[in-house]
């Protein structure tokens, strides 16, 4: 028999309970990591371990996201937004590589620490503004794939069936493995935005001097400015990535032993997304100048045709096809943060390692909020625009508590013992929790008192 | 048949941290202390975000009308 892998000598051994069906699946998944480690297989070990990093980034690389970049730089070419996308991808690893560690410390989802750890309340708020943000942005995900699909003439109900098929498929094999492989398949595809822009030909001096620079720095009004600076902010960081990861690590069963891998998995995350959503924004970029800041409009319907007509079909088709990927995987990561966040709250089993007959709550809320969202873009009439351009923003809003919870839990000593949060992380996350809760509060006030004509 | 199973549990059981056993995860944990100080800035945070988010679903329900 393999001897204990993380037996210490000398230690009292309690007699251990009988394992369930949840449990045996992940000790497999874990043999092979142990298995892997005592080989000294390096690589084979990384991509043992990879996974809920790369996914959670790539999933918020997902429709509405990259329909504002490239309406960023439809409107306003290469500038600070293209340096700025890199710095809330940076903002969004110092967040996800805590929610990771939580996750792997504590093997607990977020919204079961929160619920135990701070009481019903803050627990059910914590779900509640999960809920709310992920059914309007799933919305905004299956317009997405709908866009990406009305290139190639298909309907509204190919996206929305698409969109569950994939949902029920990747639901299907009652292990978190396979789920999670499956995504991860269809998440490298984002790099096909990437492929758009260098398509594109754009002027890569250009792009470096932006990089380097922060500059031009956009005009406009003040309001389109804040919208924008919202939304890309809302495009990185979001409450469903603080659910996901964690309950994903725990779920994957990722151990304090990981936590190289788990930042490594994460920090690799947020350079694909950060590039990917550059190459969107580069993309873009090429109408800037052709009536760029127009087609935005039918949250971005008319991108994938400009851009064939300005750069040619090739980067048109290679734009909706990434449409397609970057709505279907954030249809996948989000319905799935639901249903963690769901079966977590109410206290029963919330794991891709259960069968749905065991998980029944969390099998049900992850095809539930995707069929409400599905269903969502088959009314006529629906405002699909408006749920679009307000999702990343909603998001932002509601960002800041989750993120202090997130603090609170990865500073807790009595919960994270060493891996606690040290003076310099927590100044840090502190830091961004302020420039968030600014930045949504200033959009949310300027456009009410211009809506009720206050100003 | 459940002499083979109990072994093969046996074997596999170890490969887990004993929290991370579903049994063990479904024992709650203790409250967190959260002084008073710390409850009411919770409080303002969240009434802060609940007015805000008012106000962005205020302004896109206008834009729903406009």
């Amino acid at each position: 028999m393999t001897p204990p892998p993380d037996a210490q000598a000398g230690a009292v051994v309690l007699p251990l309970p009988p394992l369930s069906a949840e449990d045996t699946a992940r000790s497999h998944d874990r043999r092979r990591v142990h298995r892997a480690r005592r080989g000294g297989r390096r690589w084979y070990l990384l991509w043992l371990l990879v996974g809920p990093g790369i996914l959670v980034m790539l999933g918020e690389n997902d429709g509405p996201s990259m329909i504002s970049y490239a309406t960023t730089g439809a409107t306003y070419g290469f500038g600070f937004f293209l340096p700025f996308i890199a710095v809330t991808f940076a903002m969004a690893v110092v967040c996800q590589e805590m929610s990771m560690r939580v996750g792997a410390v504590t093997h607990r989802g977020y919204g079961q620490l929160v619920l135990e750890r701070f009481g019903r309340v803050w627990g059910w708020f914590a779900a509640g503004d999960l809920l709310i943000t992920n059914l309007v942005t799933l919305v905004a995900e299956f317009v997405a794939i709908r866009v990406g699909l009305a290139y190639f003439h298909l309907g509204p109900i190919i996206a929305a069936a698409l969109g569950m098929v994939l949902v029920v498929f990747t639901l299907s094999g009652g292990r978190y493995w396979r789920w999670e492989r499956i995504v991860l398949g269809l998440a490298i595809f984002n790099g096909l935005f990437l492929l758009a822009a260098i398509l594109t030909k754009p002027h890569w001096s250009s792009v470096g001097h932006s990089l380097a620079t922060f500059s031009p720095f956009p005009g406009g009004s003040f309001n389109t400015l804040l919208l924008l600076v919202a939304s890309t902010i809302g495009a990185t960081v979001t409450p469903w990535m603080v659910f996901f990861q964690q309950s994903a690590s725990a779920d994957k069963g990722l151990t304090p032993r990981d936590m190289r891998h788990g930042r490594l998995d994460t920090v690799l995350g947020g350079v694909l997304a950060a590039v990917f959503g550059i190459g969107a924004l580069i993309a873009g970029a090429a109408l800037h100048g052709h009536g760029g800041a127009n087609v935005g409009g039918l949250a971005g319907a008319g991108f994938p045709a400009a851009l064939a007509r300005v750069s040619g079909g090739a980067v048109g088709t290679v734009f909706a096809l990434g449409l397609i990927e970057a709505g279907a995987v954030a249809v996948l990561t989000i319905s799935a943060s639901t249903g963690y966040a769901v079966g977590e709250c109410v206290g029963v089993t919330a794991s891709f390692n259960n069968s749905p007959r065991r998980a029944t709550l969390f099998y049900a809320a992850n095809v539930a909020v995707a069929l409400i969202a599905a269903a969502v873009i088959l009314i006529p009439g629906a405002p699909l625009l408006s749920i679009s351009l307000n999702a990343n923003v909603l998001a932002t809003v509601l960002l800041p508590v989750t993120l202090v919870f997130m603090i609170l839990l990865a500073s807790d000593r009595k919960l994270m013992g060493k891996w606690a949060n040290n003076v310099a992380t927590n100044r840090l996350a502190i830091a961004i929790v302020a420039f968030v809760s600014v930045c949504g509060a200033a959009y949310g006030i300027d456009s009410f008192l211009r809506t009720s004509h206050l100003i | 048949m459940n002499a083979t199973t109990d072994r093969h549990d046996d074997e596999l059981v170890h490969f887990l941290e004993r929290d991370q056993l579903t049994a063990d995860k479904a024992r709650p944990l203790a409250r967190a202390h959260v002084s008073r100080g710390a409850t009411a800035a919770l409080w303002a945070l969240r009434v802060f975000v609940l007015v805000v988010g008012a106000m962005v679903i205020y302004t896109f329900v206008v834009q729903l009308g406009g």
